[in-house]
C-alpha cells in the first residue's frame, strides 16, 4: 500500500497552517515525520484520518485518487491513528474500549470471550502487551497507548499514525515500544511516528520528512541524512546536548521534607514509606518507569491526594491537610503530565485559561470582579516570552498545537512566586528548541534559591538537570543518587527495574 | 461559497421547522391562513397580547436562568419544576400569615422565602452530587413530584381556603401582590425583576471570580480542583442559586399573577426553563431571547387554537422540533470546522 499527499493545503481562521505539503508513506517503512511546535504535523495527519478536510491538494492510494470524509472511511482504507491525547474511556476495560464503536462479533451482545481471545493473540503476535480485563482508570500511560495501538490492530489498519506515541515513554518503555512498531514494520505495514526526538528517528525510523511553518523542508532516506541536518532543517540551528554542571547546595536546611510518605487504594499501595527532602535551590530528580507512583506523589505534595500515613513538612511546616489553594499560596507550584485533564480548560480562552490559576490572585481581582485588562496583558506577555504559537489571547486553547498548549501551561506555573515546583514531564511533547528553553527556565528557577521535584521519564532530562536523583519503583524509593561525575547510570537503569541502593 | 454556507446554515433550522408546522396544521384540517394570522395576532395583536407573552416570558426567563447557573456548573438541575412549586409555596405561606404586613415589607420577605424555598430544595440534590457523587439529574427531577405533591396536599389541608369548596388558598391581600406595570393587563413588575436579575446575573458568571469558578468547574472539574478550587463548594452554591431562581420564578406567579396557591400554578414553566437554557446556551441574554420565544409560541399557541381550532399541543410539537433542530444545528450547511482531537 502506498500513500501520496500532494500540495496540501489548510487554513484555520485565515491563518495558513499547511502551505502546499507533500507526504508519502507505504507498507514495510516505518517513516518519521519531524517538525517544530505548530509546524503542521498533527494537522496534516488529521487530514489524513479524516478529521480535517484539506483545502487544497490531493491524496492517492495506490495511485487512485480518494476522499477521506471520517476516521471510520480512513480505517475502511486501511489508516489508522493514535493521537497525542488519548481517547479511552476511563470506566470501561481495555477490551470494551478496543472494541468502543464496532459492530462486530455478536453485536450488541458482544462475545466478550471470542474478543478476548483475539487480543491476546494479537497481543503475543506483536509482542503488545495488554490484559483485555483490567479497567482503563489506573492504567499507566505506557499501558494506555499498547492499547490504543492495539485498537487499531483490531480493526485492521494497515498504516499506523501516532502521534508523538513516545512523548509520554521511559527509555525501557520506548525500547519494547519499538520493539512492537518493528513488528508492524515486518508484518508489512507502514507506520508514521510523530517524534520530537532526533535520537529516536535515527534508532527506528526508514525515511523521515520535516516540517517547519507548514512547509515541507526535507524528504529523505535515513541513511541520507544526519542528525545534524535534521536538527538544522527542523529548527534552523543545530542544539547541543545540554551538559550537567555541578552545583554547590546547602541541603541542612530542607525546604521540603517528606517523611514515611504512603498512599494506599484499597489494598492497593501506590506508594510505600517514601522519604525525600529538597534543599531551597536543589533539583531533584525522579526517575523511573511511568506508573511506578510518581502520579501520586507528585499529588501527594500539592493536595491533590491524601496520604494514608506520613507527613509533609514544608518551610518548617505541616502541610498535609492543608488545602491545595493554601499550599499554592504558600509557594508550591505544580505542572501536570495530562494537561488536558489536570492543567487547562479545553473551550476557554488562554485568558481564561491564565485566570484558572489567577481568579483568587488579589493582583487579579477588584474587590471580587476580575481584572479583565490586567489578565489580557499578561497573556499576552507570556505568549512573548515563551514563544507560544498562536493566534492570539483570545484564541481557545484547544486550537492550539500540543508542545504550544504546554508551553502556555509552564508559563502561567513560572508566572508566580514560587518556592517549590512539582514539574511532572515539563518538556512532554516540546520541540528541540522549546525543551532546550524550558530546561534552561527552570535551572534559572533553581538558581534564584526554587526548590525543583522534577518528575520525569525521560532519563536524559533527569541526569541533565538534577542535583540529586531518587527512583521510583512500585511505589517505593530504590534510594537517592548524587548527580556528580560519578554517577553509574547503569546502576540508574538498574533501580529503575527494582533494584534497591544498599545502606540507604 | 462561504456566504452560501452561512445562508445555509440559518435558512435550513427555520424551514425545516415551518415545514412541520404546516405540515401538521395541513394534517390537521386547517385553514392555513386563519391558523397563521390567528397565530401572529396572539402574540402582537394588541398591548393585551403583548402583555401576556411577557407575563409568560417572567417565569420562564427566572427559572430558566436558574437551570443555566446551574448547567454553567456542571449541576444538571432538572427539578426547576419542583423548585418553582416550592418558592411558590413559601411565599404564599408568608403572604397568607403575615398578609397584614405592609406592602414594602411584605413583598421582599415573600421574595426571600421564594427564593430559598427553591434554593433549599435544589440544595439537596446538590449535596448529594457534591458529597456522594449521586446523580443530580435523577435526583432533581424526582424532587419535583414529591414538591408538586406536596403542595396539593397542603392546598387540601392546612393551607385550604375554607370559604370555597376548590382546593386552593385562601387570596392574597393587596399588600402581597406585585404592583401592575401596564393597566388592564396581568403584565407585572416581576417582569422588570426578571430583567435586573438576568443581568445581574451575567455580572456574577462573567465578571466576578466566583462566577468564573463556577464556569471553570462546570467546564473541567478535575483541572479545576487542581489548581485548587473547592469544585464542591461550588456544585452547592450553583443548585442553590439555581433552585433559588426557579423558587423566584414561583414566587412571581403567585405574587404576580394568581394571587393565590393553586395546583397548576406553573404551565409547565419548571420543565420548559430547561429548553429555554438550552436554547439560549446557558447565557442570560440567550436565557432571555429563548424565554421570549417560548412565551411567543405559548400565547400564540393559545390565541391559534380560539381562532381556528388548532389544538394547542401543536405548539408542544413545534417546540421539540425546535429544540432538535436547534440541537442538529451545526449539522446544517457547515459539518467540521471546530472539531479537534489534538
Ligand atoms: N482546529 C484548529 N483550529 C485552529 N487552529 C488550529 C487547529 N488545529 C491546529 N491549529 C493551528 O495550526 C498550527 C499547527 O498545529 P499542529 O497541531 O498541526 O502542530 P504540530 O506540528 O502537531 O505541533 P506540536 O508538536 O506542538 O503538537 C498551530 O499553530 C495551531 O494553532
Ligand atoms: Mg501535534
Amino acid at each position: 500500500m502506498q500513500i501520496d499527499m500532494r500540495n496540501i493545503r489548510k487554513t484555520f481562521f485565515g491563518a495558513p497552517v499547511l502551505k502546499g505539503v507533500d507526504f508519502c508513506v507505504h507498507s514495510g517503512e516505518i517513516h518519521a515525520l519531524l517538525g517544530e511546535n505548530g509546524a503542521g504535523k498533527s494537522t496534516l495527519m488529521n487530514i489524513l484520518y479524516g478529521l480535517y478536510k484539506p483545502d487544497d491538494g490531493t491524496i492517492t492510494i495506490d495511485g487512485e485518487e480518494v476522499s477521506i470524509e471520517d476516521p471510520r472511511d480512513a480505517l475502511s482504507q486501511g489508516i489508522g491513528m493514535v493521537h497525542q491525547h488519548f481517547q479511552l474511556v476511563n470506566t470501561l476495560t481495555v477490551s470494551e474500549n478496543i472494541t468502543l464503536g464496532l459492530r462486530e462479533t455478536g453485536y450488541p451482545f458482544s462475545k466478550r470471550k471470542l474478543i478476548d481471545q483475539r487480543i491476546k493473540e494479537l497481543s503475543e503476535t506483536f509482542g503488545l502487551d495488554v490484559d483485555p480485563a483490567k479497567l482503563i482508570k489506573g492504567l499507566s500511560v505506557g499501558e494506555r497507548q499498547r492499547i490504543e495501538i492495539m485498537k487499531l490492530l483490531y480493526r485492521s489498519a494497515k498504516i499506523f499514525i501516532l502521534d508523538e506515541p513516545t512523548a509520554v515513554l521511559s527509555p525501557p518503555e520506548v525500547e519494547s515500544f519499538f520493539n512492537v512498531l518493528r513488528e508492524l514494520r515486518n508484518a508489512g505495514n507502514g507506520v508514521v511516528i510523530i517524534t520530537h526526538k532526533i535520537g529516536e528517528v535515527m534508532q527506528i525510523s526508514d525515511r523521515v520528512t520535516v516540517l517547519r511553518d507548514g512547509e515541507g523542508v526535507l524528504q529523505s532516506r535515513l541513511e541520507d541524512t544526519n542528525e545534524h541536518e535534521l536538527s538544522k532543517a527542523m529548527i534552523g540551528r543545530t542544539l547541543t546536548q545540554r551538559e550537567h554542571e555541578i552545583r554547590s547546595i546547602d541541603v541542612t536546611s530542607p525546604r521540603l521534607v517528606l517523611q514515611d510518605v504512603t498512599i494506599h487504594d484499597g489494598k492497593l499501595s501506590l506508594l510505600q514509606n517514601l522519604s525525600i527532602s529538597i534543599a531551597p535551590g536543589e533539583i531533584m530528580g525522579i526517575a523511573g518507569v511511568d506508573g511506578n507512583g510518581q502520579q501520586e506523589l507528585a499529588e501527594a505534595i500539592i493536595g491533590i491526594r491524601k496520604l494514608s500515613s506520613g507527613t509533609i513538612t514544608f518551610n518548617g511546616n505541616k502541610v498535609d491537610g492543608r488545602s491545595i489553594i493554601d499550599r499554592m499560596n504558600n509557594g508550591m507550584g505544580y505542572i501536570p503530565a495530562d494537561r488536558h485533564n489536570d492543567a487547562i480548560l479545553l473551550p476557554m480562552n488562554l485568558n481564561q485559561n491564565l485566570l484558572l490559576k489567577k481568579h483568587l490572585d488579589p493582583n487579579y481581582l477588584n474587590h471580587h470582579f476580575l481584572k479583565r485588562k490586567k489578565a489580557e496583558s499578561t497573556t499576552k506577555n507570556l505568549i512573548k516570552e515563551f514563544f507560544i504559537k498562536t493566534p492570539s489571547e483570545n484564541t481557545a486553547i484547544r486550537y492550539l498545537s500540543g508542545g504550544n498548549q504546554q508551553k502556555f501551561v509552564l508559563a502561567r506555573e513560572l508566572d508566580s512566586d514560587l518556592q517549590l515546583l512539582i514539574a511532572f514531564q515539563p518538556t512532554r511533547g516540546l520541540d528541540l528548541g522549546a525543551t532546550d528553553f524550558i530546561q534552561s527556565q527552570l535551572l534559572d528557577l533553581a538558581n534564584r534559591g526554587v526548590s525543583i521535584l522534577l518528575i520525569s521519564t525521560d532519563l536524559q532530562e533527569i541526569i541533565s538537570l538534577s542535583d540529586r536523583i531518587a527512583v521510583l519503583y512500585k511505589g517505593e524509593n530504590m534510594g537517592i543518587l548524587e548527580n556528580d561525575d560519578q554517577l553509574d547510570i547503569a546502576l540508574v537503569g538498574a533501580m529503575m527495574g527494582g533494584k534497591r541502593l544498599e545502606n540507604q | 461559497m462561504k456566504i452560501n454556507r452561512n445562508i445555509i446554515h440559518y435558512i435550513w433550522p427555520v424551514a425545516s421547522v415551518l415545514m412541520t408546522a404546516i405540515l401538521l396544521l395541513i394534517l390537521i384540517g386547517v385553514d392555513l391562513g386563519s391558523a397563521f394570522s390567528g397565530f401572529f395576532r396572539g402574540m402582537f395583536g394588541n398591548i393585551y397580547q403583548i402583555s401576556e407573552v411577557l407575563v409568560k416570558t417572567t417565569p420562564l426567563l427566572l427559572a430558566g436562568l436558574g437551570c443555566s447557573i446551574g448547567f454553567q456548573c456542571g449541576f444538571i438541575n432538572l427539578g426547576a419544576e419542583g423548585q418553582l412549586y416550592m418558592g411558590a409555596l413559601a411565599s404564599s405561606v408568608v403572604a397568607i400569615f403575615l398578609g397584614h404586613l405592609p406592602h414594602l415589607l411584605l413583598i421582599p420577605l415573600m421574595m426571600v422565602c421564594g427564593f430559598l424555598a427553591g434554593g433549599l430544595w435544589a440544595l439537596i440534590p446538590g449535596v448529594m452530587k457534591a458529597k456522594f457523587g449521586l446523580s443530580e439529574v435523577i435526583m432533581s427531577l424526582m424532587f419535583n413530584y414529591i414538591a408538586i405533591q406536596f403542595i396539593a396536599l397542603a392546598i387540601r389541608t392546612w393551607l385550604k381556603d375554607p370559604e370555597y369548596p376548590f382546593p386552593m388558598s385562601q387570596p392574597f391581600t393587596e399588600s402581597a401582590q406585585l404592583p401592575r406595570l401596564v393597566p388592564r393587563t396581568r403584565l407585572h413588575i416581576g417582569f422588570i425583576i426578571a430583567i435586573v436579575l438576568a443581568a445581574l446575573v451575567y455580572i456574577f458568571l462573567w465578571k466576578t471570580a466566583r462566577g468564573f469558578q463556577i464556569r471553570a468547574c462546570g467546564c473541567n472539574p478535575r483541572a479545576s480542583f487542581c489548581v485548587g478550587v473547592n469544585v464542591n463548594l461550588n456544585i452547592i452554591l450553583s443548585s442553590l442559586l439555581s433552585g433559588g431562581l426557579a423558587g423566584f420564578a414561583g414566587f412571581v406567579e403567585v405574587s404576580g399573577v394568581q394571587h393565590k396557591l393553586m395546583d397548576g400554578i406553573s404551565s409547565n414553566y419548571g420543565y420548559l426553563a430547561v429548553m429555554v437554557s438550552l436554547l439560549g446556551s446557558n447565557h442570560p441574554l440567550g436565557v432571555a431571547i429563548a424565554a421570549l420565544l417560548l412565551g411567543a409560541l405559548d400565547i400564540g399557541g393559545l390565541s391559534m387554537q380560539r381562532s381556528a381550532g388548532v389544538p394547542t399541543s401543536l405548539t408542544t410539537v413545534i417546540l421539540g422540533m425546535i429544540v432538535i433542530v436547534f440541537l442538529l444545528r451545526h449539522h446544517f450547511g457547515k459539518k467540521e470546522k471546530e472539531i479537534s482531537h489534538e
